[in-house]
């Protein structure tokens, strides 16, 4: 079985050269988007980010986004069998990847037992209703 | 033991263990399983092992389910599915002896004049075809649909893809073993069976190996994925590589009288008698030239069966029993009827002999299952197994091909005739192989008919057809359960609209209010006092980095080098092509950076368009969608700036604010960046704002509204405002080729710009008169709702020269107004003489409301 969670973290975006996001590429909670963008889950002190990144490239942008995200969280011995009904991405041991989840781009955290979704604020609704709908059997 | 009854056609049959639904009906006499497709021909058990058409029958209303290999249910509902009127008594059996009337690709040949009949006949012929009817009314199951990954995947649980699960296993890799049936269910019971089920607990102690007995796998895709299902489940799995474990079938071979009931192959005929025992027949003949068949001949022996003759080369003659005659090297000629086997034609020694019995029993050759390869060429699949043999190649000799959409030797000869002189073009023709069978049992039949004969000519290719999914019959249910095509998109202010009664409709993939009540009102409010519209909906870009300023200026048309910061303009998004497929309002910030809006429904389109352009020019740019970040508010009306006042300590006049400026504001406690717009033609603000804040903004902005008598407005009341100002909507009033010159839209290209996107195409048009362009119009006598014209052609004289893309009716100008496209001659629009329907249309100029803009300037 699965729990699913929703909750609004602290989300930070930096933006910046690959060497720029290379350096918080590894940081707890990080998720790289691209080569030149990461978004960071969880509480981050932007000023210090900000301070590391634009060190490396001084136009760097790094800004709480933390509205535009949304996080359901299923944790439990069920759910990566329910996150394989949402989404064909393959989820490494831990780490990050991204890509359709329940059709719509989603950045996922793993760790363990505990998958973590973050989805745009304005389709965290489609996703729940999608992971209720298709994974009711696993939900607790 | 019997263990109740299944309900057979109204009466009564008992089941006993073990039975499968063909084994319980054969024993009580059931001889007829089927009606074929086209002829009507009686088919009766023949495979035994689920592959071909004979035996399916609908079970509890639900049609096309192989009868052998379903396990028999006490209280099980069984009908056939074809007969009328009855399947033991079919009157539309004529068609077989008017083979004439429906020869190979009849459907191309007959029942095409007279042409009005076709209607007649095409009722006809949908009442006579099919196998069964789909029940009505039945809710939908639950299909679960997951994706597995893994390293190997394994196809068929016999032995040879146990064993190729176990190695792959303790070779450290995770493993998915499928097989479209229960393990060992194709096995008769005996040593091979108990070494099988050992070998079975074996594998499924193995934690690295997920088994999926009774599902199939239907189709290998790109990547490669590989669709695997059973009735309540579809797994996407997506190996690193595929073992194909699925074994091989009794090879099918073609001959006069080859579907009669009463003929065998081996399997279904010594299953029947070891596992059910049931007897097939009084008197067989079994013809084997493979050592399964002996070993067939031998289980069938055992059981009891009275072998009367045994058509056996020369090697396997010790191992005919006495009782049975053995016929050395004898050739099986055809099967005779009527209506099912009574005796057998044998070439022995160049005489042809006739032998009574009442079953033949087949095995002759092993056909390996291998459509999944053939299916994805490219792909790693390795064939292990039975599945892995060269297989044999079967006679052709008469008879029937395909038994799934009865194509005949003589059909294949006649379209082989006709000019179709490969398999490929063979099976397209006569629809061999494309049956329920799926080619298991005619697909090498009808290559082994095309490699024979095409060495007579020179266009002939040999061969097995591609196999194309589903390899295994599926429900169209199973298959359509992965499809949810609905995304719903919402902004914060979702909640909030539906209670105060919005009526909410789809837009650009959001679901969004188009009226909170009377538009008219909405429409009112605005124009006199004050409206609140959540536009959180628009496509929202940061565009920062030392190269923001060169990628707007390459990207747009318009000119914005000299866009300070604190102010904002429209700007055009063109393809390379020129045409346009955005707009949107760039605003400046001091820091170099710029917050882009663009349309609800482009969004997408405009964060790839920004993404891409940077990349191909090299740019150091950083781009942020914060579409789902900010919410958006717009306040418009000429009480907007009195509405706002009292939440802010910000300067929010003219001079502080004025038309097309941005500033950093805070209202009601909300950090906002207001953008003075004028899309409705009034003074306006919109105020975007963090997402999470959205509630609350709203509720502040509507108290403190009230006293002004503010309302919220819909799309509805924002398609009359903005069609006042004659602003248009990119794709409602806009082709896929209109270029800004066909819009009216040039002030909003700077051609003097050294390069921007789509301007060498620009430059290009600009020799080429304009065919037609978008302008407005005004309407006479037409309906008292003009926004029915929307969508109707526009006529001059008695041609068609445009179309109406908006009207409206509007309350303020008192008359009704539209856009629409219009043909020009010789670069001009059309004087007069217009009309859309049956109103008189009068080519206008734009803005129709306010043309000076002095309102939303205010």
């Amino acid at each position: 079985m699965a729990e699913l969670s929703t909750t609004r973290p602290g989300v930070t975006a930096v933006l910046g050269s690959a060497e720029a996001c290379e350096l918080v590429s590894a940081l707890p909670g990080a998720c790289p988007v691209s080569p030149v963008e990461v978004a960071i889950v969880g509480d981050a002190s932007i000023t210090a980010l900000r301070q590391a990144v634009q060190r490396v490239d001084p136009d760097a942008v790094v800004r709480d986004v933390s509205d535009g995200w949304v996080l359901h969280t299923l944790r439990g011995p069920g759910a990566r069998e329910a996150f394989a009904r949402l989404s064909e991405l393959e989820l490494p041991a831990s780490g990050s990847v991204q890509g359709a989840v329940a059709r719509v781009g989603v950045r996922v955290l793993v760790e363990g037992d505990r998958v973590d979704l973050l989805v745009p604020s304005m389709l965290a609704t489609h996703v729940l209703e999608r992971i209720e709908d298709e994974c009711r059997e696993l939900l607790a | 033991m019997t263990r109740g009854t299944l309900r057979f056609e109204g009466r009564g049959i008992p089941v006993e263990d073990g039975d499968t639904v063909a084994s319980a009906l054969f024993r009580a006499g059931v001889r007829t399983f089927s009606r074929s497709l086209k002829s009507r021909r009686r088919r009766g058990l023949y495979c035994g092992t689920g592959e071909c058409p004979n035996c399916t029958v609908t079970v509890d209303d639900l049609p096309g389910v192989r009868s052998c290999v379903t396990p028999a249910e006490a209280g099980m509902r069984v009908e056939r599915g074809r007969g009328w009127p009855s399947a033991e008594h079919d009157l539309l059996h004529v068609t077989d002896l008017m083979h004439p009337l429906m020869p190979v690709g009849f459907y191309m040949k007959t029942f095409v004049r007279p042409r009005f009949a076709w209607p007649a006949a095409e009722r006809l012929i949908r009442r006579a075809t099919g196998s069964g009817r789909l029940p009505e009314g039945r809710e939908p199951s639950r299909t679960i649909v997951r994706h597995a990954h893994v390293d190997a995947l394994v196809v068929g649980a016999g032995a040879a893809g146990l064993s190729a699960a176990l190695e792959s296993a303790r070779a450290s890799e995770r493993v998915l073993l499928c097989d479209a049936f229960p393990i060992g269910s194709q096995v008769a019971p005996g040593p091979a069976l108990d070494a099988l089920h050992a070998h079975e607990a074996e594998v499924r102690a193995e934690p690295a190996i997920e088994v999926l007995d009774g599902h199939a796998a239907l189709g290998v895709y790109d990547g490669p994925t590989v669709a695997v299902a059973s009735a309540g489940e579809l797994v996407q799995v997506h190996p690193r590589r595929i073992v194909l474990a699925t074994g091989a079938t009794e090879m099918h071979e073609a001959f006069p009288g080859n579907d009669l009931p009463g003929v065998w192959l081996g399997r279904a005929a010594s299953r029947m008698a070891a596992r059910h025992g049931v007897s097939i027949g009084a008197r067989l003949v079994v013809v084997a030239s493979t050592d399964e068949g002996l070993e067939h001949l031998g289980t069938l022996v055992a059981a009891g069966a009275n072998v009367t003759a045994a058509v056996v080369p020369a090697a396997f003659v010790d191992g005919v029993p006495p009782s049975a005659e053995a016929i050395v090297d004898g050739e099986l000629v055809s099967a005779r009827g009527p209506g099912r086997v009574r005796s057998v034609i044998v070439r022995e020694r160049g005489q042809e002999r006739r032998l009574p019995c009442d079953a033949l029993v087949l095995s002759t050759g092993l056909a390996p299952r291998d459509e999944l390869v053939r299916m994805a060429p490219g792909e790693p699949i390795e064939l292990v197994g039975d599945a892995a043999l060269a297989g044999d190649v079967p006679r052709v000799a008469g008879g029937y091909i395909c038994l799934c959409e009865d194509v005949s030797a003589h059909d294949a000869e006649q379209a082989w005739a006709e000019g179709f002189r490969s398999a490929e073009i063979l099976k397209r023709y006569t629809t061999a192989t494309m049956g329920p069978c799926r080619g298991a049992m005619c697909g090498r039949a009808l290559a082994a008919f095309a490699a024979a004969r095409s060495d007579q000519t020179d266009r002939g290719a040999p061969g097995r057809t591609t196999a194309r999914p589903p390899s295994r019959p599926v429900a169209l249910e199973t298959l359509a359960a992965s499809v949810h095509e609905v995304i719903e998109k919402r902004t914060s202010l979702h909640e909030t609209h539906l209670a105060a009664g919005a009526e909410l409709g789809w837009s650009g993939g959001w679901k969004r209010p188009f009226a909170y009540g009377d538009p008219k009102d909405e429409y009112a409010a605005v124009r006199e006092r004050a409206g609140l519209m959540d536009v959180g909906t628009l496509g929202t870009f940061l565009i920062a980095g030392r190269d923001a300023p060169a990628l707007v200026d390459r990207v747009f048309p318009t000119r914005v080098a000299d866009l300070a910061p604190g102010r904002s303009r429209y700007v055009l998004a063109l393809d390379e092509a020129g045409y346009v497929a955005d707009d949107g309002v760039l605003c400046a910030f001091g820091d170099g950076s710029y917050l882009l809006t663009s349309t609800t429904g482009g969004a997408e389109r405009m964060d790839a368009r920004l993404r891409e352009w940077t990349h191909r020019l090299g740019l150091h740019v950083h781009l942020l969608d914060r579409t789902s970040e900010l919410g958006a508010i717009l306040v418009a009306g000429p009480r907007a700036r009195d509405l706002l006042e009292p939440l802010s300590d910000d300067a929010l006049g003219t001079d502080a604010l004025p038309h097309a400026a941005h500033g950093e504001v805070t209202v009601a406690g909300i950090p906002c960046t207001a953008i003075r717009t004028g899309f409705v033609g009034e003074l306006g603000f919109e105020l975007h704002h963090p997402r999470s804040r959205g509630p609350e903004l709203w509720s502040a902005l509507m108290r403190s509204g009230e006293a002004f008598g503010v309302r919220a407005f819909g799309l509805d009341a924002l398609e009359l405002l903005r069609l006042e100002k004659g602003h248009l909507y990119v794709g409602q009033d806009t082709m896929p080729d209109d270029t800004p010159a066909k819009l009216g839209l040039d002030r909003a290209v700077d051609t003097s710009k050294e390069w921007f996107v789509g301007k060498a195409a620009l430059e290009r048009l600009a020799a080429i008169p304009l065919g037609r362009r978008l302008a407005g119009l005004t309407f006479e006598s037409g309906p008292p709702d003009a926004a029915e014209l929307r969508g109707t052609p526009v006529f001059a004289g008695g041609e068609i020269v445009g179309r109406v893309t908006s009207a409206a009716t509007s309350p303020t100008l008192g008359r009704s107004i539209g856009l629409a496209w219009i043909r020009t001659a010789e670069g001009e629009l059309p004087a007069d003489g217009l009309r859309a329907g049956d109103a008189l249309a009068t080519v206008a100029p734009t803005p129709f409301y306010d043309p000076d803009g002095e309102r939303l300037r205010g």
